[in-house]
């Protein structure tokens, strides 16, 4: 993973005595045999190491230059050709295209958040077809998966800045179904973004998926509730950090102190309550509403002495405002109007940055919401073409994706890099997986953990009838959100520490030590790895007495590739060595599960 | 400008990995962040691991009312029905129900003129934790990693910041995920997932790790290779804890009844325990919550019941760590986000006061049987020496021997001093 340096204004002031540091930090894994394959490097040639090759150019973007790409549809072969002038001065040569294999597996993950069936892989790399690659994209799309993956992202995008999560998990699975049914039904982006931006009402726990649009605005509140919501507004939608110039203008870009507060003018006369349950003595809270104030301004205080205020009625960043005295609908229309304007090139760059960086690894701009007009952005003429054909189409949040995913650009492997070295996009990075796809994989490679123990069983069984209405009622409302009534205490407690915020730069994103111990000694997933009970693994070795197979076998599993000659050679000697095969393979699936590969879109 | 960097591995090429830099070293003063290449050049081992430092932080959840803990006002009016005791230390009183404390109070200081600006709970906790009032900007990071970023020695086996029974933990902001607290939720128990399942024993774990590393080549050689290295050292660090011999510190079945019943059969009374266990084993800051003191109504009987139980942890720690010679070297803190209303409301509560409260202080070179600052008759105020939040960090900086004008770099690339402005209550030390 390379260490991003040009796209801060303070990276770029490095003196030239730093190149010594540079080289520094440009090399080598301490692991024993890692290393660009095929390179020998005697000792004497330490003095001449080349530097890692410099960054790509960036630029700032003006109006112009958003202005005048085109927003026509993409042709095939339109990204490549740009991305390939940007690589002409670099002299690098692109990485080659995946193999079959590798592309169903990076496909079905980038699209689904899950790993394809073995007779998938199989089938896909039979099929003859030229055009397959294509297709196989397009049956993706369609499918429910697509649209819940999707969601899911941006559920995780907005939970992971929330200061608290009111309502728990419910009211955000709300805001994921409901995000789901945009994307399903092919709403364009600016759709989505005025409907979360001017939501009202109410947010229900028994009404789940009902509303979810509110979720964005509902799960903030208290005072700073407006300054809130107007910096996540501009953050997910625009791509800009405008919080920082909350308390003093903003160190790095030019925007005003006052901008700031008079984007939360905006969001000024929203208010937000809990439901009240009067009659349900137990659950007083029924969830979240949106409520209309009659009057207010926002007030922004001053620098001199902050009890003082100023009022700052709403105003964008265009300097634009909705008028005086607006209502609340009328200025978040208002916002939303400017927001998704066919002037607003950040709004729709903001989500071509996204979604390049989530397929691609690295973004133009990152963090992928740091962007704006005083940062700079690589491979600028990429950006602003799939921005403009983007917004050509509508906003049309699938067609992006597809282009995006049939270029070259987008099929080529990983390859090995230096730890500061950045691929100039000739290469696709590695990523680490979504925490749900990750216990999809686990999952899959595992069997389902859904169900409940004999201890679990006992609980939920009803022991009088106050109790099964209860639990009736619950079901209902499981099923009709579409979870399971059962949540395996697994799961939860999985997600919880796998979990991570999607928007931060990759780099920053650290696993932990209670997530590698969860993995490590688990005692739940230890016991669905032994080779003997009604395991999988117990099935694989039964079904499959040559070790070949079953290593086979394991590997589609978990890795959805076949192991390389060399995995094989080393698992067999583990396993000659280890003289219990059903001992054996019980670690070559924890080896397995516990590897890096298990966690990384490659 | 590279040959003071002496304690870094390189590789023979003379060339150092930017992942194995930070871990082996920056535990410290470098901040996980973006590194600023000054803020590296400074970098010397030597005066970075000052040696064994510790710290113990007992945080009363809520907000604790001065007027039952340490700053009673016996028979006036905010002083409600609570009486004062007198401790080990002639002229210093306590409220009663702390008995331990009293008895120890030769080791303990006082500072009952704690004065801040935030009387909202999650605020104030979090700027009781960083020094920082919450920013959207910036992640700060609690005391705890802080210390553990300068303190913890990079070869240790264990976590360097524990939180024991809390469910809502301050961590280590920008600092990264290798100062991030270890969370242990029941002390009575070991860690989850901690212990090594059934039927692996250390020897087949080893096997397990020795496969896995090798099976990872072919994916490190065709691009995976910082994500791996990645992946191996946090696989290092845990697996070095799992098989660590020092891991039965976290095993307070191993104490004698006699003692744990002198900490107090509570989770409160068995986290403090359990700190004293962990800090004698190395780790460098341990954080023991004690929930429930925002006693807006029906304060005297809670605080009764709640004193009940942290009176026994903080006086047996504080006594325990003197006996064993650990009190030199570990600061105890015992503090609330906040204090309470000396006026009592009419549900026979009170309810948040920042503007004057108290903090103890022990160990770590502070002065025991002291006490810093007044608060006036009807403790509505501070009377004498206000000490403020900065100050107060300031403090914990100077006990623990860190510098708290030392910058780290935050993830947006800002320099971020450990304590912004105050300064120590030097009467607190000789």
């Amino acid at each position: 993973m390379t260490h991003h340096m040009t796209t801060t204004k303070r990276a770029r002031l490095l003196p030239v005595l730093a190149i010594g540091l540079l080289s520094a930090w440009a090399v080598t894994a301490p692991s024993s045999d890692a290393g660009p394959p095929n390179k020998k490097r005697p000792a004497f040639q330490a003095a001449n190491k080349p530097i890692a090759p410099l960054p790509p150019a960036s630029a700032l973007l003006t109006e112009q230059d958003w202005q005048k790409a085109p927003m026509t549809p993409l042709q095939p072969g339109e990204i490549d050709a740009l991305v390939s002038k940007e690589l002409q001065s670099t002299k690098l040569q692109p990485a080659d295209l995946t193999t079959d294999e590798q592309f169903i597996r990076r496909a079905t993950l980038d699209l689904t958040g899950q790993l394809p069936k073995p007779a998938d892989v199989d089938q896909f790399v039979a099929d003859q077809d030229s055009g397959k690659r294509a297709r196989l994209i397009d049956r993706l799309l369609a499918g429910d998966a697509y649209a819940r993956h999707w969601a899911r992202y941006w559920r995780d995008v907005i939970t992971a800045r929330l200061p608290s999560l009111p309502g728990g998990q419910v009211l955000a699975l709300s805001f994921e179904q409901w995000m789901f049914g945009q994307l399903k039904s092919d709403q364009g982006w600016d759709k989505v973004a005025r409907a979360m931006i001017t939501a009202k009402g109410q947010l229900r726990f028994d009404e789940p998926g009902k509303n979810g649009a509110a979720f964005f605005l509902a799960a903030h509140r208290g005072k700073d509730a407006a300054d809130e919501r107007a910096a996540e507004t501009s953050r997910i939608f625009l791509g800009i950090q405008i919080q920082c110039a909350q308390c003093h203008d903003h160190p790095s870009d030019q925007w005003k102190r006052v901008q700031f507060h008079e984007l939360a003018g905006y969001f000024a006369r929203l208010r937000e309550r809990p439901i009240r349950n009067p009659k349900n003595k137990k659950m007083m809270v029924g969830g979240i509403e949106l409520v209309s104030a009659p009057r207010g301004e926002h007030e922004m205080p001053t620098k001199e002495d902050p009890k003082k205020t100023l009022l700052t009625p709403p105003r964008f960043l265009n300097g634009k405002g909705p008028g005086n005295n607006a209502t609340d609908l009328q200025r978040r229309e208002a916002l939303a109007r400017e927001i998704t304007s066919k002037s607003n090139y950040w709004f729709a760059g903001a989500h071509v940055n996204r979604v390049w960086g989530v397929l691609m690894g690295q973004a133009f701009y990152e963090p992928v919401d740091d962007m704006g007009p005083h940062k700079e952005a690589i491979f600028p003429s990429v950006l602003t073409r799939l921005t403009g054909a983007f917004r050509g189409s509508g906003y049309d949040v699938k067609r992006l994706i597809r282009d995006i995913m049939n270029s070259q650009t987008y099929q080529r492997q990983i390859r090995p890099s230096e730890p500061t070295e950045h691929l100039h996009f000739a290469a696709v990075y590695p990523s680490r997986l979504p925490t749900d796809a990750l216990w999809q994989s686990l999952v899959n490679a595992l069997g389902d953990f859904g169900r409940p123990n004999q201890q679990q069983l006992m609980r939920l069984q009803a022991r009088t009838p106050e109790q099964a209405k209860k639990m009736a009622e619950a079901k209902k409302r499981a099923q009709a959100g579409k979870r399971p009534f059962f949540q395996n205490p697994l799961e939860a407690l999985f997600k919880q520490e796998f979990s991570f915020d999607p928007s931060l730069k990759p780099d920053d994103i650290e696993g932990s030590i209670t997530q590698v111990l969860l993995l490590m000694n688990n005692p739940v997933i230890n016991q669905r790895i032994q080779a003997r009970g009604p395991t999988v693994l117990a099935q694989v070795l039964k079904k499959y007495p040559e070790d070949d197979a079953a290593l086979r076998t394991l590997y589609m599993r978990t890795l959805a590739r076949k192991p390389t000659d060399r995995e094989v050679e080393k698992c067999k000697d583990y396993i000659a060595k280890a003289g219990d095969r059903a001992e054996a393979f019980e670690d070559i699936l924890w080896a397995l599960l516990n590897s890096t590969e298990f966690q990384t879109k490659r | 400008m590279l040959q003071s960097l002496m304690h870094i591995q390189t590789n023979r090429d003379g060339v150092v990995s930017r992942r194995s830099f930070l871990r082996s070293v920056a535990v410290g003063a470098a901040g996980l962040g973006i590194l600023g290449w000054k803020e590296a050049v400074a970098l010397q081992a030597a005066e970075l691991r000052k040696q064994g430092m510790a710290c113990i932080l007992l945080f009363m959840r809520g907000g604790p009312s001065q007027l039952e803990t340490f700053d009673p006002k016996p028979g006036t009016e905010h002083g409600g029905p609570t009486t004062a005791i007198s401790t080990a230390v002639n002229g210093i009183q306590v409220a009663e129900h702390w008995p331990s404390v009293a008895k120890a109070m030769n080791d303990i200081a006082l500072i009952r003129s704690m004065t801040s600006r935030e009387g909202e709970h999650v605020r104030a906790t979090y700027q009781l934790h960083t020094g920082y009032a919450p920013s959207g900007s910036v992640k700060y990071p609690s005391i705890g990693s802080i210390a553990a970023a300068e303190l913890g020695k990079p070869d240790f086996d264990l976590p360097h910041f524990v939180s024991i029974g809390s469910r809502n933990v301050i961590g280590s902001g920008f600092l990264g995920m290798s100062v991030a607290p270890f969370i242990v939720a029941n002390a009575a128990k070991m860690p989850n997932n901690v212990q090594l399942p059934r039927k692996v024993d250390a020897q087949r774990f080893g096997r397990r790790l020795d496969l896995m590393r090798d099976l990872e080549q072919d994916f490190a050689k065709s691009g995976g290779s910082a994500r791996v290295d990645e992946h191996k050292a946090l696989y290092g660090s845990a697996s070095r804890m799992v098989l660590s011999p020092r891991l039965k510190a976290f095993d307070i079945s191993q104490e004698k009844d006699a003692v744990r019943d002198l900490y107090g059969r509570t989770p409160f009374g068995q986290g403090c325990l359990l700190a004293r266990r962990l800090v004698e084993q190395g780790v460098t800051f341990v954080e023991v919550e004690s929930n429930g003191w925002d006693t807006h109504q029906d304060n005297f009987d809670r605080v009764k019941k709640l004193s009940g139980v942290v009176d026994p942890g903080f006086g047996t720690l504080v006594a325990d760590l003197k006996v064993r010679g650990l009190l030199e070297r570990t600061l105890v803190i015992w503090l609330g986000e906040f204090g309470r209303t000396p006026r009592i409301n009419p549900r026979t509560g009170r309810d948040h006061f920042p503007r004057a409260f108290n903090v103890a202080l022990a160990g770590g070179g502070i002065k025991g049987g002291h006490v810093i600052g007044a608060t006036s008759a009807d403790a509505m105020d501070v009377k004498e020496r206000p000490v403020k939040v900065p100050d107060l960090f300031c403090t914990f900086c100077q006990a623990l021997k860190i510098d708290p004008r030392k910058t780290n770099v935050s993830t947006g690339g800002r320099p971020i001093k450990i304590v912004d402005g105050g300064e120590a209550v030097k009467e607190l030390f000789t």
